[in-house]
């Protein structure tokens, strides 16, 4: 595996990634980095690999050969226990289903990752509910994720991935699955919070209009990324 | 003409169901094997009556001594039979001897030629024994070349170990049972086979109790799948079916399920039938053309399960509300009522309720209310576990993140988590109710034998012509042999023929008659008077120094027997009776050898009772062969402790193989339906571990959300179970005990099943949670 240096501030960076699935090339030497804060839309149209970018970012895959390095950290060198620590305290996760617990309530999906980090019933959900107050889901908080609508449940998922305070989000087409005006108040309120909360988010989308919430688009195309700031 | 509108949907649902690809090849088959396993078993059983039936005609078409036997001069259609039935390791083996008399003597059912003296034809299971390294034991005890083949005829059972010596020294030593001429095999007046009123309840309990489960089973699975289905027919509404149409859609996709269970099950059984011919399950063997389903039994499954299958589906979908737009939301369920729930437990103990004592007089139990009243209080098991598991679960409150995942979900759908432990829960609480009912009247079907195993453990009867004292060296020399005794028995009456008294006389040498009787002092040549056994008024009568009594005395109608004087010795002296080595309290006269005629030796029967060490490998077996070396028509009796009933035996033997199927089924059945909803939420679980989730708490999430219900299941299934045994005993008229050791054992062996389902799904668990779950293109 390649060793490099990360760009010089970078919260997480990633360089000369490559991953096949079988026969199938998903990423042949992608580039990326985030600094700490920053929004990163990655774009691309389908099977260019933009998922499994996200997922070898987020140290859900490992890539087969390259160089991630989070905070300094190289994460080909973690074990997957550290891995999964690693996701549970530092990044959150929102994905285009939402992907919520069904049986759980609502307020118990969004404080689900801290309870997997060991807090207290009664003080994750706390925590939980101030972040669905933030989200304006807190009505929400006694239904069921099948008892909500689509832009409501994925306000749930945005609030269950900042309850930790992460330093990344990583969002893969959050807003997918939704009508463009729900689509743009899920944006409104991820960004925000995640600027507030000064937390990197990496944005996995292939709608222009979604990207336009981002500081800096990334384009992935065939595995390969270009920076799109630089190339303008 | 176009067919109705029902029938063209149930066809589009037929169609569906073997068009929808890959999955839906792989839900329809997993839906046709479970189906398919339960009509094997349903179909086994359909077959059951006929295999017995057959077994028993050819039991007594081959049966060589009747007790209507008369004694028959030797002629050319007679032939000298000897039973010579052996054990090897535990198995049986029917032995005889025969010898024919002239030409027209009666072949035994399934023999082509008589054997020659010292020749026999064999069993095929017992050629096989004698041919591989196991049977080098049995083959020194028959030494007999082979000369042929025993067939099906003849035999009840395809690993049946048999064989037909032949000799040529039998004709003067006819002595029935043991040694009879006889003209005809079988019985002149056969019989149905009897079972008295509590056997038969046994029987028609141990079938409901095993049948439930599999009728439970098959509802299980016709609901393979049925979370993808009901996102198919949700896309259908869109497109315009209404509501019932998408029901009858959906009983077309059940019924394509169910036939091809049907088809699968007809082969499993067919195979099974093939494959049943090569086994042997607890001692009991049959061959494939026993297992012919009762045609109308067979034809009452074919309608029964498809039939079955449609209602299944109907009613499960009768919760549901699909929507089009794949939108689908299941009402929230309206809360379990406990009423009309209750009520079939109460209806089952009303029907059993006439019958409770009956099982005292011998009286017949009506067969519908026992079947009826058993299935009510099984099919109650049912009924009431949705309820009981939504009502506790619903108490529950949240713990740890597995815990919470777990009860959550059962909180969501109870009514799948009851389904899952159904079929456990209904054969735990029957199987708790037989045991209970067999421990409960176990006492009327086994007796204590009142052998002491530390005295004696095998007894083996000294040939006529051999010394006891040199058969008693000939086993002490034996492999395995810790301690042989050789005592002699004969029988003295007061008159030369049909004696009016009469009195037991023991020859031993001092120490062999020490094991009968507590003697003053004991030389060779002194005898002793046994007096004081209970009810003996004959012996104080005959034993009296100087009285003559005569040895082996004979009887009007019969063969003149030795007939040999034998004068009491004026040195008699008495001596107290203790229990002998077979436990019981003999009386007479003692002897020791000097105090013997010369000429009375023949008059005495010898027996040599053995003590086994049990360090020896197969002591038994080598005690066996030295018997049979002296004779082979030596007998050799094995001590229990206790003797069973031959029927009740088979009856439990009966149970303890169906459970096992029925319990393999369940544990089969439970896994798919894991695994299925392991696949369906393989998403999630990804999008789970994405986050951070340890598998850890997903695996023991998951263990609890089994566990949760099972436990429900077993506390209910030893409720029912405890109450349906105490019914049963009440019926057989029997003490009501609580066999809590049955309890235990069942409902461990249900946890068990349940831990083994839970364990072997978690390495599809562990796949399951892999990222690739995340990746959609």
């Amino acid at each position: 595996m390649t060793t490099t240096s990360a760009p010089p501030g970078s919260l997480l960076a990633a360089q000369d990634l490559r991953k096949a699935y079988g026969p199938t090339t998903a990423l042949d030497g992608a580039d990326f980095s985030i600094h700490p804060g920053e929004v990163v839309a990655v774009m691309g149209p389908s099977g260019s690999g933009k998922s499994t970018l996200l997922h070898c970012l987020a140290g859900i895959v490992p890539p087969d050969s390259g160089s991630i390095r989070y905070d300094g950290r190289e994460l080909a060198g973690m074990s997957d226990a550290g891995r999964s620590a690693l996701r549970r305290s530092e990044f959150g996760f929102v994905f285009q289903f939402g992907q919520l617990v069904p049986e759980l309530t609502c307020v118990e999906n969004v404080a689900l990752p801290l309870r997997l980090n060991g807090a207290p019933r009664k003080e994750a959900e706390r925590t939980a509910l101030g972040w669905m107050e933030r989200l304006e889901v807190d009505d929400l908080r006694a239904k069921r994720p099948g008892e909500v609508s689509g832009g409501q449940g994925q306000r749930v998922a945005v609030a269950r991935s900042l309850v930790t305070s992460p330093r990344v989000v990583f969002a893969d087409e959050p807003t997918g699955a939704l009508d463009s005006l729900n689509g743009e108040r899920v944006m409104e309120l991820l960004t925000e919070a995640a600027r507030s909360a000064n937390a990197a988010v990496v944005l996995v989308t292939h709608e222009a209009r979604v990207a336009a919430y981002s500081d800096r688009e990334i384009v992935v195309r065939d595995g390969r990324s270009r920076d799109m700031e630089r190339l303008v | 003409m176009r067919p109705p509108q029902s029938v063209r949907d149930l066809t589009m649902g037929l169609r569906f169901a073997v068009t929808g690809g890959r999955e839906g090849w792989v839900r329809l088959l997993l839906t046709a094997l479970g189906v398919g396993l339960g009509v094997a078993l349903l179909l086994l059983t359909t077959a059951l009556p006929h295999a017995l039936e057959v077994r028993h005609d050819r039991e007594q078409s081959r049966s060589d001594f009747t007790y209507d036997y008369k004694p028959v001069a030797p002629a050319d259609d007679t032939l000298v039979i000897a039973d010579v039935d052996t054990t090897y390791r535990g198995k049986d083996v029917r032995g005889r001897v025969v010898m024919p008399e002239g030409e027209r003597a009666p072949l035994p059912p399934g023999v082509a030629a008589f054997p020659a003296a010292g020749d026999m034809v064999v069993s095929p299971a017992l050629k096989e024994l004698l041919d591989s390294p196991g049977g080098a034991l049995l083959r020194d005890r028959l030494p007999y070349r082979i000369t042929g083949t025993i067939t099906e005829s003849g035999l009840i059972g395809s690993r049946e170990l048999a064989y037909y010596a032949g000799s040529d020294a039998l004709a003067d030593r006819v002595n029935p049972p043991y040694v009879a001429r006889i003209t005809r095999f079988g019985t002149p007046n056969p019989t149905k086979e009897s079972t008295d009123p509590v056997l038969l309840l046994l029987v028609l309990v141990v079938f409901v109790v095993l049948l439930m489960p599999v009728a439970v089973f098959i509802a299980a699975a016709v609901r393979f799948g049925g979370e993808r289905r009901d996102r198919r027919l949700a896309a259908l509404r869109l497109v315009g079916s209404d509501s019932r149409m998408t029901r009858r859609i959906a009983a077309g996709e059940a019924l394509a399920g169910a036939l091809l269970g049907l088809v699968f099950g007809t082969g499993f059984f067919l195979l099974g039938r093939q494959v049943a011919g090569s086994v042997e399950v607890l001692g009991v063997s049959v061959f494939p053309s026993y297992l012919d389903p009762t045609p109308a039994l067979a034809a009452l499954v074919a309608v029964a399960v498809p039939a079955a299958a449609v209602l299944v589906t109907l009613l499960a979908l009768r919760g549901v509300v699909i929507e089009p737009l794949g939108v689908m939301r299941t009402a929230r369920p309206s809360r379990r009522r406990l009423w009309w729930r209750l009520l079939l437990p109460l209806a089952g103990l009303a029907m059993l309720y006439p019958m409770i004592g009956q099982g005292h007089d011998g009286g017949g139990f009506n067969e519908y209310l026992v079947v009826g009243g058993v299935m009510l209080l099984l099919i109650g098991v049912t009924a009431l576990l949705p309820w009981v598991v939504e009502s506790v679960v619903g108490r529950l409150g949240p713990g740890g993140v597995a815990w919470q995942l777990a009860v959550r979900r059962l909180q969501l759908s109870s009514g799948t988590a009851a389904r899952m432990v159904n079929g456990i829960a209904v054969a735990v609480a029957g199987a708790i109710a037989l045991q209970m009912l067999f421990a409960g009247v176990q006492g009327d079907y086994t007796k204590t034998t009142g052998y002491d195993l530390t005295r004696a453990q095998m007894r083996v009867s000294v040939p006529t012509g051999t010394s006891v004292d040199r058969a008693t060296a000939k086993v002490r020399a034996t492999a395995g042999v810790g301690r042989a005794v050789g005592l002699a028995d004969g029988y003295a009456g007061d008159t030369r023929r049909d004696p009016e008294h009469g009195t037991e006389v023991t020859l031993g040498s001092c120490a062999a008659l020490r094991e009968v009787a507590v003697l003053p002092s004991c030389h060779d040549g002194d005898s002793f008077a046994l007096l004081g056994s209970p009810g003996d008024t004959d012996t104080p009568k005959l034993v009296r120094a100087g009285r003559t009594v005569y040895l082996d005395p004979s009887y009007q109608g019969e063969a003149r027997n030795l007939e040999i004087a034998l004068t009491v010795p004026h040195g008699v002296r008495q001596a107290r009776t203790r229990h002998d080595l077979t436990g019981t309290e003999r009386a007479g006269l003692l002897l020791t050898p000097g105090a013997l005629p010369a000429n009375a030796a023949p008059a005495f029967q010898g027996v040599v009772y053995v003590v086994l060490d049990r360090t020896v490998t197969d002591a038994a077996e080598h005690v066996r062969n030295t018997a049979a070396a002296m004779d082979p028509l030596a007998s050799v009796d094995t001590f229990a402790a206790t003797e069973s009933s031959k029927k009740f035996t088979s009856i439990r033997t009966g149970l303890f193989v169906g459970a096992a199927c029925v319990l393999a089924l369940i544990g089969a059945s439970l896994l798919v339906s894991q695994l299925e909803q392991l696949r369906e939420r393989r998403k999630l679980l990804s999008s789970l571990v994405a986050f951070g989730t340890r598998r850890r708490t997903l695996s023991l999430s998951v263990l609890w959300q089994t566990a949760i219900p099972i436990a429900l299941g077993l506390l209910l299934a030893s409720v029912v179970g405890v109450t349906l045994g105490a019914v049963l005993l009440r019926m057989s008229a029997a003490t009501v005990r609580v066999d809590w050791a049955s309890v235990l054992a069942m409902t461990g062996i249900g946890a068990g099943v349940v831990l083994a389902v839970t364990l072997l799904s978690l390495p599809p668990l562990l796949r399951l949670m892999r990222p690739e779950g995340l990746r959609t293109e």
